[in-house]
């Protein structure tokens, strides 16, 4: 079970580059392998989650879902790109599916009388601490807000976002730009900016 | 050359980039046991997978034992009512296609084949019926 060891990956550091690690796991089902690339790359995911879920538990629930995908579905990593742009792929593919999940959840639960209580979940500025974040996050769409995480906080280029999301980088740019005018409309940004 | 200009482009960033790249920033999360529990869940999926195939023909076999005993049973006093001349078909029964570049013991072999498929069917819907 131990992935920590000196041993763990028997490889000089410089070679320990995450194609190699992919081509590993994918080739003797090395989980020890994959189990580097999880610590390498579960800061950014779990931290993309988060910003997706606002649940920080959801959010780690769905990161060791995303990556246990990631382990099924490696061997169509085809190495164009980089991983964590793929990793962030399926990780919004998890997000997406488990939204639908609990949209229909919700929706069973409403049709037998019951109010679910998903709101309490969602972005809203009466909760009891809202960060400035989760505020900026809250006028933006599921899209722009994905787009906007994966762009200024994961720092993926417009293509890698475009692989990701199976979107073509002109939409990327224009959700981008979109994203960044509600943000300015809505929070006054000039002020912000210049002090 | 264009990929090139695209990505210096993207790289310029204004104030309001730089300033929405420091809102997003968020402090790196420690490991603290996450990879070794994702790690633990693959490898408990892995032995599932490989302990699927196996299992399942236990059990399935356990299932099975009991009416595939029966089915022996059945077809074993089938036998015994079909008359003795009938069981021992001689080969010249059997149809014989002509100009078929097919050794005759294999087409008999197939053809045995193939009353033996039918009388099994016959049995089994005996014993199902």
């Amino acid at each position: 079970m131990e992935v920590h060891g000196a041993d763990a990956i028997a490889q000089p550091a410089t070679a320990r580059d995450d194609q190699y690690l992919v081509a590993r796991a994918v080739a003797s089902q090395d989980t020890a392998a994959f189990g580097e690339l999880i610590r390498r790359h579960q800061s950014q995911v779990r931290n993309f989650l988060r910003k997706l879920a606002a649940d920080p538990v959801e959010a780690d629930d769905l990161s060791q879902e995303a990556f246990l995908h990631a382990w099924d579905k490696l061997q169509t990593y085809s190495g164009r790109g980089s991983f964590i742009g793929w990793l962030l792929k399926v990780a919004y593919t998890t997000f997406l599916q488990s939204k639908r999940k609990s949209k229909r959840y919700a929706e069973v639960l409403n049709e037998a009388g019951h109010v679910a209580d998903m709101e309490s979940r969602s972005y809203t500025e009466d909760s009891e601490e809202v960060s400035d974040l989760e505020k900026l996050l809250a006028v933006l769409n599921e899209d722009e807000r994905a787009i906007m995480v994966m762009s200024y906080a994961c720092g993926l280029s417009h293509r890698e976002i475009g692989d990701a999301t199976g979107l073509p980088v002109g939409t990327i740019k224009s959700i981008i730009f979109r994203g960044k005018e509600k943000i300015r409309t809505s929070f006054d940004i000039k002020d912000h900016q210049h002090g | 050359m264009t990929s090139k200009i695209i990505n210096m482009a993207e790289k310029i960033r204004d104030a309001e980039d730089r300033m929405l790249e420091s809102l997003f920033a968020s402090e790196p999360i420690a490991d603290d046991g996450f990879s070794q529990r994702v790690v633990g869940r693959i490898r408990r999926r892995i032995w599932v997978r490989r302990l699927a195939l196996p299992v399942a023909m236990v059990i399935g076999g356990a299932i099975a034992i009991k009416p595939a005993s029966q089915l022996v049973v059945a077809a074993s006093k089938l036998l015994t009512v079909v008359p003795e001349e009938v069981v021992v078909t001689p080969a010249e029964w059997l149809p014989q296609v002509q100009g078929i570049a097919i050794s005759g013991s294999f087409l008999q072999t197939a053809i045995y084949g193939a009353v033996l498929l039918g009388v099994g069917l016959l049995g089994a819907r005996m014993l199902t019926e």
